[in-house]
């Protein structure tokens, strides 16, 4: 079974050493940077940098993204659940499937709940 | 009632917890501490009143979750150490308030603090789960359950430097450490092609496997429990994170976390340890883990001189003792003998009282004298002799000083390893146990030989609620009673 | 509850009175009368009671652990009993001794509880039939010796020696815990029980036998500062308050030696007789070199301090000649010199409080002169220390060297064990020497420096009371030994045997 990942090796040897070797061949073959303060400095059109490089985002942004991506993983959760209802629901199994599938939504509506009152969607300061 | 109503009532009484907070106009929210603590209190009773499984119940539910008397255990060390965080965030919330929210921007006084006291029953419900889980699943997502939770809890004064460096450094490790165990549990999957650790078990026994792929399954997986109990070499977290995380939250990263950790180390290693082929070097791996996390925790805890910090690395000294009782499991348990399950258990049930004993009072000096420094802790057996005699217990059981619960466990430990002929290791341990007479009397000598300097001169004595009088009167009769009568832990466990 | 029962717990029962308010010193002297009533009870009803329920009297157990088998057991032998009455003389003189409540700076329930605690540890250690317990109650002195030398200690480096005290202690605990868990484990490992070990006893393997032995002579040499484990102490000793000296140097260190008549000697006859000669050598370290160093000391409390380490090798010496009359002199030798040796501490305690300095050559001469009744007591206890006959140590001594030629009869030879009595009655010059030096050196010859010894205060009533009762106990077993020796003899004689078979 070992020898079907040799290609797989000479793969990956291949790949890092070529960009190694270039990396390399760069710093020998190429001149020496001459740098000073004034040339890594930011450019902006000829006017002086000011503030910091990287500005700060205001956390609202994070908050509706979080919630976003939770909410949305509950749906993604829903869909294999609804198209194998009828698989799953055998001999009076119904209400089991669906109490379980309720009992989800229900603890993230508890969540939204919270999140709702607590100010989380928010958006003005 | 069946043992998986405890998690469903302990989780709802947490969204209870969160909407009661959300909702209701609360004065004082300490209101919820006390709704959380008798809930989990309600729920410790329910423990007794669990009825096993029938016998012939073949529901598929029953291969992830087990109700066994250890796991029963493990979720009354988990529910009871969950209600002493709750009382210690009790007497911690001034320091909460300070360090969340700016004083300006909060709607109410004690915005933030209300969080704080449902996150730990959260917390108690995964460490619940994963006192029961016996599929790889079950056993990753509890896991992650209470990492996740645990992340935010340590991070939790986000005002305050330390907090956040630790809740980052336990963030990124604890990610890592995931990754580990997800690679090492899709490994085991491969060669065993099963999540259940019974059919694990069988197919490792079985012989089919090869040994290698085994191995290599365990050590991952043996990296990430590691971090996760905190062994040596993946211990580089717990004393940045013990000390910058919430003092109550550090005692339940300390006990709480630490056991479910045990718990789950105890079920995969026991799956692999029965594998004729890698029981042998599976022993020898937790061995030389067991060593070296012995001498590092101990020695590196002699130097400190900020409490909680020493506290922190002893921790991971208590750790080593405790992967001692596992590297010396005996190959076949005959009658009247302790089992290394046993003895982990009930060195964490005496690490419990203990250890949660100990952080009752530090969170107390560090609210009223501003210092985790074994400085602060000057004079207390002049100022507050309460509080001084029960440090004083603490620090001897940690020591492991006989008649004590602590002595008892690291009694266990030494009889486990003598009986399996692990003299090594035996030796490590004494050698461990010797340097923590020292660590843990030095603030000992603090508290009763020295007179108090600077602030804490002039200070009063620190004043103790009810509830934490009670908390810590209960704790020291219980750590005496247990040094005296192991059975009184030894039963539960059955 | 048994009176043994009663004899151990009485003072941790006054400790959390005292915790709870009530007055120390009141508290604690109530305590130590009880239990010497209790002692002197079990004592009149020890002949009685051995007819009818055999060697082990008072016996109780009750259950706290099935399995392995854990018993909180307390029975009575004649070895015990010996001891019992030790402690419990000591105790009550330690306790008297200590200082007037008003005169202790700083914690006062601190000062008491821990004289209590340690005393009680003692006694569950002697009266224990339990290994477990065995172990676990001489542990209960350690906590409290490391806050009182710390807190109350004499000397600038009370705090290194508190340090130095405990670290070697425990440490040496441990070692001893891995020797009684692997003898344990050799003896199958159910039960903790003296009877049930002693019942497997013989049974364990000759190479077993020699490697459990060495590892509990170094347990045990530790606790009983056996040359070359010894330096810890008589610094300790020297800067202990006085009831802490009394008790440790008195009671406490006697535990090691208990522990290996008692536990290593009939388990592990091969392996005591294979490490006969190590033990030999040592304890003439113990005799001879400290004994020098003895000699050189120039302060009272570290000149005590050494002679209760040097003292301790013939003790040793009556253990390693493992005959009946050898074995006799030990124990004998326990009690006596437990209690010269508390007498000489509390003395010396009294010279401190009232000269403030313990240096024999600051201290100039003839203290006798301002405090007849102090040097008068301090002359009965040096002469004890050295043997004069008519105190029990001088009985004890005899018996220990007639023990050590004894195997003569048989072996028409002198071996090791000769030599070692040869060379160990030299011990005896060595510590007269000392002891008389000091005497004179302190309370004899005219008074020097009158000025400042002008207020010096004789023994109050209080002070003397516990001083007399140590010598006459002292004199009592010293001119009639088998007030002592009649309770010692069936079960020495039952472990003598094992150790020739």
């Amino acid at each position: 079974m070992q020898q079907e990942f040799i290609p797989v090796l000479i793969q990956i040897v291949i790949a890092t050493g070529f960009a190694v070797a270039t990396l390399i061949a760069s710093v020998l073959l190429g001149k020496r940077a001459k740098r000073n303060q004034m040339k890594d400095s930011a450019y902006e059109c000829g006017m002086l940098p000011i503030g910091e490089g990287q500005a700060r985002f205001s956390v609202k942004f994070y908050l509706v993204a979080m919630l976003f991506v939770l909410f949305d993983i509950e749906v993604v959760f829903l869909y294999p659940w609804a198209v194998s209802f009828k698989r799953l629901a055998v001999d009076g199994g119904q209400l089991v499937v669906f109490f379980s599938a309720l009992s989800f939504i229900v603890i993230l509506f508890v969540a939204y709940l919270y999140a709702l009152r607590k100010g989380a969607l928010e958006w003005k300061d | 009632m069946p043992a998986y109503a405890l998690e469903i009532i302990v989780f709802s009484l947490g969204l209870v917890l969160l909407l009661v907070d959300a909702f209701a106009k609360l004065e004082d929210k300490r209101s919820l501490a006390w709704l959380g603590m008798l809930g989990l209190v309600v729920v410790f009773g329910l423990l007794f009143k669990v009825e096993p499984r029938a016998a012939d119940d073949a529901n598929v539910f029953w291969r992830f979750y087990s109700d066994s008397r250890m796991s029963l255990f493990f979720k009354g060390i988990a529910i009871l150490s969950t209600i002493l965080v709750l009382a210690m965030a009790i007497d911690y919330r001034g320091l909460i308030e300070k360090f969340t929210a700016p004083a300006e921007k909060k709607a109410h006084p004690q915005a933030g603090l209300g969080e704080f006291f449902a996150l730990p029953v959260f917390a108690c419900a995964g460490l619940m789960c994963m006192a029961s889980a016996t599929n790889l699943v079950s056993i990753f997502v509890s896991l992650e359950a209470v990492t996740i939770t645990f992340y935010v809890m340590v991070a939790y004064m986000r005002r305050n430097v330390g907090s956040l460096e630790a809740g980052v450094k336990y963030l990124i490790l604890g990610a890592l450490s995931t990754g580990f165990l997800v690679y090492g549990f899709a490994w085991l999957y491969g060669i065993t092609g099963s999540m259940d650790l019974a059919e694990i078990g069988a197919a490792l026994k079985s012989g089919d496997v090869s040994p290698t792929a085994a191995l290599f399954a365990f050590s991952l997986i043996l990296v990430a429990l590691g971090f996760k109990v905190g062994a040596v070499p993946f211990q580089m977290w717990i004393p940045d994170v013990y000390q910058g995380a919430p003092t109550p939250i550090t005692a339940f990263l300390s006990v709480g976390s630490k056991a479910a950790g045990f718990i789950v180390l105890l079920r995969l290693s026991a799956v692999f340890l029965g594998s004729e082929a890698v029981a042998g070097q599976v022993a020898m791996a937790f061995a030389v883990v067991a060593g070296l996390t012995l001498i590092v925790g101990n020695l590196t805890a002699i130097p400190q001189s900020n409490f909680k910090r020493l506290l922190a690395y002893s921790s991971i000294a208590h750790a080593g003792f405790l992967l001692t009782a596992l590297a010396a499991a005996p190959r076949k348990l005959e009658a009247g003998q302790l089992s290394s399950a046993t003895v982990v258990a009930f060195y964490l049930g005496a690490y419990l009282l203990m250890t949660l004993l100990a952080f009752l009072v530090v969170g107390l000096v560090r609210v009223h004298r501003d210092s985790e420094e074994i400085e602060a802790y000057r004079g207390l057996g002049k100022s507050s002799p309460f509080l001084a005699l029960a440090l004083l217990i603490a620090m001897a059981s940690l020591a492991g000083v006989p008649l004590t619960a602590g002595f008892f466990g690291k009694f266990f430990v030494f009889q486990l390893a003598i009986q399996g002929g692990h003299w090594w290791l035996v030796t490590l341990a004494a050698i461990g146990a010797g340097a923590g007479f020292y660590y843990y009397l030095k603030v000992v000598a603090a508290m009763y030989w020295d007179d108090p300097t600077g602030a804490a001169a002039k200070a009063a004595a620190i004043p103790v609620s009810a509830l934490t009088r009670a908390a810590v009167v209960t704790l020291i009769v219980l750590i005496v009673i247990a040094g005296f009568a192991p059975r009184m832990i030894l039963g539960l466990i059955g | 509850m048994t009176l043994v029962e009663f004899i151990v717990f009485a003072p941790l029962l006054a400790v959390l009175a005292i915790l709870f308010g009530s007055p120390a010193r009141a508290t604690a002297i109530v305590a130590a009368v009880a239990n010497l009533a209790a002692a002197g009870l079990m004592t009149l009803r020890f002949p009685v009671e051995v007819e009818s329920k055999g060697q082990v009297i008072f016996a109780s157990s009750r259950n706290l652990l099935a399995s392995p088998n854990l018993n909180l057991a307390f029975g009575l032998d004649g070895i015990s009993l010996v001891l019992v009455i030790l402690t419990v003389l000591v105790t009550l003189a330690a306790v008297w001794a200590s200082p007037a409540e008003g005169r202790i700076k700083g914690n006062v329930k601190l000062y008491y509880s821990s004289s209590l605690l340690i005393a009680s540890g003692a006694l569950g250690a002697f009266c224990a039939t339990d290994l477990f317990f065995f172990y676990a109650f001489h542990e209960l002195a350690l906590i409290p010796t490391f806050l009182m030398i710390g807190i109350f200690g004499s000397g600038e480096n009370r705090k290194r020696t508190a340090w130095t005290i405990t670290i070697f202690l425990g440490v040496g605990s441990l070692i001893l815990l891995a020797g009684l868990i692997a003898l344990l484990v050799e003896t199958g490992g159910k039960s903790f029980a003296f009877a049930d070990l002693y019942a497997v006893g013989d049974k364990i393997p000759a190479d077993a036998q020699k490697n459990i032995y060495l590892i509990l002579l170094i347990g045990f040499g530790i606790l009983v500062s056996l040359f070359p484990f010894h330096s810890w102490a008589p610094p300790a000793y020297a800067q202990a308050p006085t009831p802490v000296a009394m008790l440790h140097a008195g009671v406490l260190k006697k535990f090691g030696l208990y522990g290996l008549i008692r536990v290593a000697m009939p388990l592990l006859p091969e392996g005591a007789a294979h490490w006969q000669t190590l033990l030999l050598v040592l304890l003439l370290g113990n005799i001879l070199i400290l004994g020098l160093v003895t000699i050189a000391q120039r302060r009272l409390d570290t000149l005590l301090g050494y002679s209760s380490v040097m003292h301790m090798g013939y003790v040793f010496l009556g253990i390693a000649s493992g005959n009946t009359i050898g074995l006799h002199g030990a124990v004998l030798l326990m009690f006596a010199h437990g209690i010269s040796i508390a007498l000489l501490f509390a003395l010396a305690g009294a010279v401190r409080e009232r000269m403030g300095t313990l240096d024999m050559d600051e201290l100039g001469g003839g203290l006798a002169k301002k405090a007849p009744a102090l040097g008068l007591l301090f002359g009965f206890a040096a002469f004890a220390s050295i043997g004069l006959p008519g105190f029990a140590n001088f009985a004890a001594e005899v018996m220990v060297f007639f023990g050590s030629f004894q195997p003569i009869l048989e072996t028409k030879k002198l071996g090791a064990l000769q030599w070692a009595g040869i060379l160990s009655l030299w011990g005896v010059v060595i510590s007269a020497v000392y002891m008389l030096r000091a005497y004179r050196k302190i309370f004899k010859g005219p008074l020097t420096d009158k000025d400042a010894k002008a207020g010096i205060a004789d023994l109050t009533l209080t002070e003397r009371a516990p001083a007399l009762l140590l010598i006459v106990a002292l004199m009592a077993v010293g001119f009639v030994p088998g007030l002592l020796l009649k309770y010692l003899t069936p079960t020495l004689e039952a472990i003598a045997m094992s150790l020739k078979g």
